[in-house]
């Protein structure tokens, strides 16, 4: 049997195990996300499509079946789904400026052997699909993010809730700060997990340091860890100032109508 | 008293930090006599001319020519000017646009060196003054938004960085060494590194580290008997780029490193919050202490294995495209190039998931000895 079969069964039974009915909604959303990652793809290989649209529609679906399908449809997954959003817009700005400038698209040099025998000019937007590259790797860890600001930051509003809006906004950001280390790590050794080959390359072939800052390859790698840091910690003050927002909002809606059937 | 001081330093640490930031991105802007590669910056491109041609498997594109003029920056020839010819097409899968002001590494050749009619071949785009921009900006987000925090979590990056290069090194230079056993070592430094450093040393920590460890080594011995078991049916390891070392080795070895993060997030997660529901109320049972701490696992474990997913699968975008406008199968294509970055994320979402339980009771442990004491 195939290796692959193997682990997702071991998974599977684990997050049954372990998680229940939440670990089997996990795992299927693990599949969900895998399809939507595969048709973007698939749609990204028609030239008249914009890889960035495509990877923002991509992006709120992923979204979608990440916070509604896994926690179901609640004001807390409603204020993780806005915030997510607003940082994804940010950051594909940001990313496509930066993917444009630093010509980090498509394959380095280290790769010709391999790509050597297809054909390179085949019409999709290269720069756009480094930028989706980019987001999309970072996507999981925004989310994660976003969803852990909005379920503390709620329970924080249940336990108190007279606290003030900027009492509120302080609080979540004071709970991204925690998380901001611990993701911004998991990525990192993520990373470099993946690039170990890369790394043991460059020491082999004696790189100097100019040579590997300025590869494509390694510019990328370490352009793509940087934009995911920045995303993890942009969404910090927006998730916080989103919920805070929110949170007060419907307090003084409920007040307004309390008051309202009082003075009858 | 002690905020005055704490007030003055923070002051000081943002001014050394703007002098470090202008410091740096002024010697990058101008680094290149420490390059031994000549560089060159374009100062005037001119468009040639424009083809559209069509590949064998009836993708259109568009080809270009342009004529570049640009001024040697370092080297004998520096301030001399040079004629450069570059083909772009406007896909840009290997090839670029270049604009006025980009720097490139060029060779110069030697058989035209009349006075100022230089030519020569580009070989690069020179890129460290856009990675250090970008670092810059992650560490103000960082600093800005983590403060403390932040600053912690880029000082563990980078001591992380420098330990793995330094092991690296040892790898490299001694043979007999085994790049499992380096990678091993690493793993335990890195957790100590990073635990300590976003958490400070106290039982909260050890609980993290112990979980950490166990988590990584168990999920690596599943993954080694599922590998053993099944001889690696599946696994396309000929598609792994970038080598030089047996390839099994490399896999494993970033298999555990890129397993590790997300598992040590898990500890830390499980970790914080129990021993966060311990002090707010010591006389806690443990049995509500094993379901809360449950609960607060079944909340991440889909979230951090969705990270390892995207991180994983979303770097083989460029190459499944490749692929598939090149009238490769969907079943080939897939397999290619995604078995070994599945068999990755399946492997750390195995590890992730074993690690709930685990810092569960390794958390319990250490707060039932603090009752004790």
């Amino acid at each position: 049997m195939n290796v692959l079969v193997w682990l997702a069964a071991i998974l599977f039974i684990l997050m049954i195990v372990i998680g229940g009915k939440k670990g089997v909604r996990s795992f299927l959303s693990l599949f969900l996300n895998f399809g939507v990652l595969f048709v973007t793809i698939f749609l990204m290989t028609n030239p008249k499509n914009s890889p960035i649209v495509l990877t923002f529609i991509a992006c709120t679906i992923i979204s979608w079946i990440s916070l509604f399908y896994i926690n179901e449809k609640n004001s807390k997954t409603i204020t993780a789904f806005i915030s997510t959003m607003i940082t994804i817009v940010i950051l594909l700005f940001f990313i496509v400026v930066v993917t444009g400038k630093s010509m980090i698209q498509g394959f380095g040099e280290e790769s010709t052997e391999e790509i050597s025998i297809f054909s390179l000019y085949i019409g999709v937007n290269f720069v756009q699909i480094g930028a989706s590259v980019i987001i999309m790797s970072t996507i999981g860890a925004i989310l994660d993010v976003a969803i852990s600001i909005a379920s503390s930051m709620h329970e924080i509003f249940h336990h108190n809730p007279l606290i003030s809006r900027k009492k509120l906004f302080t609080s979540g950001l004071s709970i991204g700060k925690d998380i901001l280390g611990t993701d911004t790590n998991t990525l990192f050794f993520a990373f470099f997990g993946g690039y170990l080959g890369l790394l043991i390359w460059f020491k082999d072939l004696n790189y100097s340091i100019g040579e590997i800052i300025n590869s494509k390859v390694f510019s990328t790698e370490l352009i793509t860890i940087f934009c995911a840091g920045i995303g993890i910690a942009a969404i910090i003050p927006i998730a916080s100032s989103v919920n805070a927002y929110y949170l007060v909002k419907t307090r003084e809606k409920v007040r307004a109508q309390e008051s309202a059937s009082h003075s009858k | 008293m002690f905020t005055t001081i704490s007030h003055k330093k923070r002051i000081l640490f943002y001014i050394l930090l703007a002098l470090c930031f202008v410091a740096s991105v002024l010697f990058v802007s101008h680094n290149e006599s420490f390059y031994e590669r000549p560089i060159a910056e374009v100062i005037k491109t001119e468009l040639e001319d424009s083809t559209p041609i069509s590949d064998m498997y009836s993708n259109d594109d568009q080809l270009f020519t342009q004529q570049i003029t640009a001024l040697v920056k370092n080297g004998e020839a520096k301030g001399q000017l040079i004629h450069l010819t570059n083909e772009y097409s406007s896909s840009g899968a290997f090839d670029h646009e270049y604009k006025v002001g980009n720097k490139l590494f060029v060779s110069i050749k030697a058989d035209n060196a009349q006075k100022g009619q230089l030519s020569g071949l580009i070989l690069d785009a020179k890129r460290d003054q856009y990675v250090l921009i970008v670092a810059w900006i992650f560490i103000f987000a960082l600093l800005i938004v983590g403060k403390r925090q932040g600053l912690f979590s880029i000082i563990s990056l980078i001591v992380n960085a420098l330990l793995l290069s330094f092991a690296l090194d040892l790898y490299v230079k001694h043979a007999n060494v085994s790049l499992l056993f380096v990678s091993g070592v690493c793993v335990l430094l890195f957790t100590g590194v990073s635990l300590i450093l976003i958490n400070g040393l106290n039982e909260k920590t050890y609980a993290a580290m112990l979980a950490t460890l166990l988590g990584t080594f168990i999920s690596l011995l599943i993954s080694f008997f599922v590998l053993w078991i099944t001889s690696e049916n599946g696994l396309r390891y000929e598609e792994m780029q970038f080598l030089t070392r047996p390839y099994r080795m490399v896999f494993m070895a970033g298999l555990f490193i890129g397993a590790l993060g997300a598992v040590m997030d898990v500890s830390i997660t499980m970790a914080s919050s129990m021993f966060a529901l311990y002090e707010q109320d010591p006389s806690i049972s443990d049995k509500a202490l094993k379901v809360s701490g449950l609960d607060i696992g079944k909340d991440v474990m889909g979230t951090i294995t969705s990270i390892l997913f995207f991180v994983y699968i979303c770097g083989s975008i460029p190459m499944l495209i490749l692929y598939l406008k090149n009238s490769s199968t969907l079943g080939l294509t897939l397999s290619m190039n995604l078995s070994l970055e599945l068999a990755r994320a399946l492997a750390g979402g195995i590890g992730v998931v074993l690690t709930i339980p685990i810092s569960l009771y390794t958390s319990i442990f250490f707060i039932k000895r603090k009752r004790v004491n």
